[in-house]
């Protein structure tokens, strides 16, 4: 690397300082909601600390987990400095003053609104403006990513974008028209009631933002992950990429697909048409190809690392991979919970079966899984893979890591199959205490109590993942150079719709009009439609 | 790809995408506004068209037959303004503290501490003495002096009255703290089975909501009477039927445990 090595850094310090203090209030909350515990006495600790898990897990730790990464392959994969250095600085430390100020304002009892701020609850204005300082931060990294492949573009004609940039300009475009959602929300519909200039909101329109936000923001966070998979994991295990093409083609679905379909969120509420519920809920259903495409390009690349191997026959090649290098168990777990949470989320799109889960405990253990599970667990893996060349150590402990792994990995199930089982029997969620005194409920206390051990192996698991790097020792030598996984078809040709982004951006931008346009426009001109505020933690 | 034109119709990947995600929008379009509406009886009530609009979300006549729904006269017409909980002037208070003097102290004490079973309204939230007065000035709230009283308060008289009242010191009773032993469930947790939410979410102590009174050390006599009154749906002034639907499934004794709770005293002042 040239010069971004303490910059990636820092991004990647705060970002697992945060994880660890909001992994640490996640388990305390399993806790006082269990059995083991009396009923919590005020339930706003409860919210309080509910909020605070969310808005460092949603929003800062992935955050700047992709713009460190991001930094890393600019230079990693275009092999030249970074353009913008300062201004990259100036994104982390906007990013590091909106967690401080977002995180006192939340500690201090002024914002328990849930990192999903739910209006017509309204907290103190400087939670709204400490998360607008994150997501401006990260506007400044979209800002770069696109002027530093503009440069590379610019010295370098004709040829494909390496793969990691390409994923990784995606993930910023996505991210860029993303936040727009939840960006409106913030500045046109909640600060002015928070800053106290009026007294009611129209919660229903601020939903209908808010969801444009909130599923795409997941495909956000999941971009690190599929680069990885893309980009790292064949390297890794000693394989080739199987096919180039379909990285990029599942890249470019993600953003097409991704935004348009938020909401998804919204089946249950009444200010939406059901005929765009249906059409949200079909498109849902396609941004599951990017996922079976990617499922089936890292399968058949791990393949080849189990036939390079001598693996042969139709199995023979599983048992021949590397089950002792990391990597390889992490993408086995990664996959794994990727399997559970997705056919779990496939329930969660259908209109109907949704009706069945929506609110229930299910959801929770849902995006733990898929969030949590499968894409945590590769943000663990590009730390360990990047950190000799960020901080010139010699290779990481083996033994722990996978330790570290294993522990996430059974940690995360149990801690979310009891929340899948006791969802589908009614248990909702964001409750602060259960009677389990109450024979109706008693059967289920056991289930609070496993995600209660569960999330303990994570606490666990997340502390080892900070100790193997904190301990990582200075190398004698300098780290062999990086590189990316090599595709398997070394002359594989990539057609131009797949080497820039202009047609991806405009489908994600008509789309966008085409299922959100009409309904955002309905309930802005809809008259009496706000409701009074509800202010949290006080005036 | 060197010299490769992408946006031209030539381009089989321009051409394929833009043909895809317009058949596949097209076609999502078609089944939910016009395929599953067509099958849904009361969707196709209104004809094509409206079955489409309804589809889209466009409101119907939602509003037009709610009256006829409601039996009964309204609850409550007093709207809940964040500007009623505001203290009111030194002159508002004066002014207010004549009016009380002369028409409230007798039941509700000198100082607003009753010693005639009356609620106290030392200290009370300047909004809920406004909205309940407008209540009983509006015949929402029924008690016989009340109605008699209320009636003659111009709106000025009714502000002024709840900022007196807001002046004066809150009784407080111990302990400060909601746990296990010292309260009952019911004041901590509620009863989420029974979909009753706990009592300091809105009466103070986790948080205070807009329009809920101060209830420490209210008379005994008078809570039973209150929770007794929701509970037969004899007072029906709170809006949502907020309070009606907590104290609906409530036996009279836990409504007994409540009020013991709300109205005891600190430890040596007796009473």
């Amino acid at each position: 690397m040239f010069l971004a090595r303490k910059l990636v850094l820092a991004h990647f310090w705060v970002a697992f300082a945060g994880f660890l203090l909001a992994i640490v209030l996640g388990e305390w909350q399993m806790y006082v909601r269990s059995p083991l515990h009396e009923w919590i006495n005020n339930p706003e600790h409860y919210y309080r600390s509910v909020t605070a898990h969310g808005t460092v897990m949603a929003y800062v730790l992935p955050t700047l987990v992709a713009m460190g990464f991001g930094y890393a392959i600019t230079e990693l994969a275009l092999k030249r400095p970074l353009i913008g250095l300062r201004w990259a600085w100036a994104g982390f430390w906007l990013v590091v003053a909106g967690t401080v100020m977002a995180a006192a304002t939340v500690a201090s009892g002024k914002a328990s609104v849930l990192y999903t701020f739910y209006p017509p609850m309204i907290a103190s204005p400087f939670y709204y403006i400490g998360v607008v300082l994150v997501v401006v931060g990260s506007w400044i990294w979209v800002a770069l990513m696109s002027i530093n492949l503009r440069a590379w573009k610019k010295d370098n004609p004709g040829r494909a974008i390496p793969l990691a940039m390409f994923g990784n300009v995606t993930g910023a475009y996505l991210w860029a028209w993303t936040s727009v959602g939840a960006a409106i929300e913030v500045l046109f519909l909640i600060l002015p009631v928070a800053l106290g200039l009026k007294s009611t909101i129209d919660a229903g329109l601020s939903r209908v933002f808010f969801s444009w936000t909130l599923h795409a923001i997941v495909y956000f966070w999941l971009m690190p992950a599929y680069i990885a998979f893309y980009t790292i994991v064949p390297r890794a295990i000693g394989g080739r990429l199987y096919s180039d093409t379909m990285g990029r083609v599942a890249f470019v679905l993600f953003l097409v697909f991704s935004m348009p379909i938020g909401i998804h969120h919204l089946f249950a509420d009444p200010q939406i048409g059901a005929g765009f519920k249906f059409v949200h809920a079909a498109m849902t259903a396609v941004v599951s190809v990017p996922t079976l495409l990617t499922v089936f390009t890292i399968v058949a690349s791990v393949e080849i690392a189990g036939r390079l191997r001598g693996g042969t026959g139709l199995l023979g090649w599983v048992k021949a991979l590397p089950w002792d290098n990391p990597m390889m168990l992490a993408v086995a777990f990664s996959f794994v919970m990727l399997g559970f949470g997705g056919a779990g989320g496939i329930i969660n799109m259908s209109y109907q079966l949704n009706e069945s889960v929506h609110n229930t405990q299910w959801v929770t253990g849902h995006f733990h899984l898929i969030f949590g599970g499968a894409i945590v667990i590769m943000y663990f893996m590009v730390a360990y893979d990047l950190w000799p060349q960020l901080t010139q150590c010699g290779p990481l402990p083996q033994g722990l890591v996978r330790t570290q792994l294993w522990l996430w990995f059974v940690g995360m199930l149990v801690l979310s199959m009891p929340w899948h089982l006791v969802g589908l029997l009614g248990m909702p969620r964001r409750m602060a205490y259960y009677d389990y005194s109450n024979p109706v409920l008693h059967p289920q206390a056991w289930t609070v109590t496993a995600s209660t051990i569960g999330g303990l192996l994570l606490v666990i698991s997340a502390f080892l993942f900070v100790y193997v790097l904190a301990r990582a020792g200075r190398a004698a030598a300098a780290p062999a150079p990086y590189t990316f996984s090599r595709t398997a078809h070394a002359n594989e040709r990539t057609p131009a719709a797949l080497n820039s982004f202009g047609l991806w951006v405009a489908m994600m931008i008509g789309l966008t009009v085409v299922n959100y346009g009409y309904p955002i426009v309905q309930l802005a001109v809809l008259k009496d439609t706000s409701v009074p505020a509800i202010t949290i933690g006080g005036p | 790809m060197d010299d490769e034109r992408l946006y031209t119709w030539g381009n089989p990947w321009f051409r394929w995408s833009v043909v895809s995600l317009v058949v596949l929008t097209v076609l999502s379009f078609l089944v939910g506004f016009v395929v599953l509406p067509s099958v849904q009886g009361d969707y196709r009530a209104g004809g094509f068209w409206a079955s489409i609009c309804r589809a889209a979300g466009l409101p119907g006549n939602w509003g037009a037959g709610a009256a006829a729904d409601k039996a009964g006269p309204p609850s409550t017409s007093v709207v809940l303004a964040s500007a009623m909980a505001r203290s009111g002037s030194s002159e508002a208070v004066g002014r207010g503290a004549t009016i009380a003097l002369q028409q409230c102290s007798m039941c509700h004490g000198v100082q607003g501490m009753s010693e005639a079973d009356a609620p106290n309204l030392a200290g009370q939230y300047p909004e809920v003495v406004i909205k309940q007065l407008e209540d009983y000035k509006r015949g929402n709230r029924i008690h016989a002096f009340m109605i008699a009283l209320a009636r003659n308060l111009s709106d000025r008289d009714i502000a002024d009255i709840a900022a007196y009242y807001d002046s004066l010191p809150k009784a407080r009773t111990a302990p400060a703290r909601y746990s296990e032993g010292s309260a009952p469930a019911l004041v901590r947790v509620g009863d989420p089975l029974r979909n009753i939410a706990p009592c300091i979410a809105c009466h103070g102590g986790t948080d205070h909501k807009l329009g809920a009174p101060w209830l420490e050390g209210m008379p005994r006599e008078y809570l039973v009477v209150q929770l007794n009154e929701f509970q037969k749906e004899t007072r029906r002034n709170d809006s949502h039927a907020q309070m009606r639907n907590m104290v609906r499934s409530m036996s009279a004794k836990e409504i007994g445990e409540l009020a013991d709770f709300y109205a005891r005293r600190p430890k040596g002042e007796g009473g």
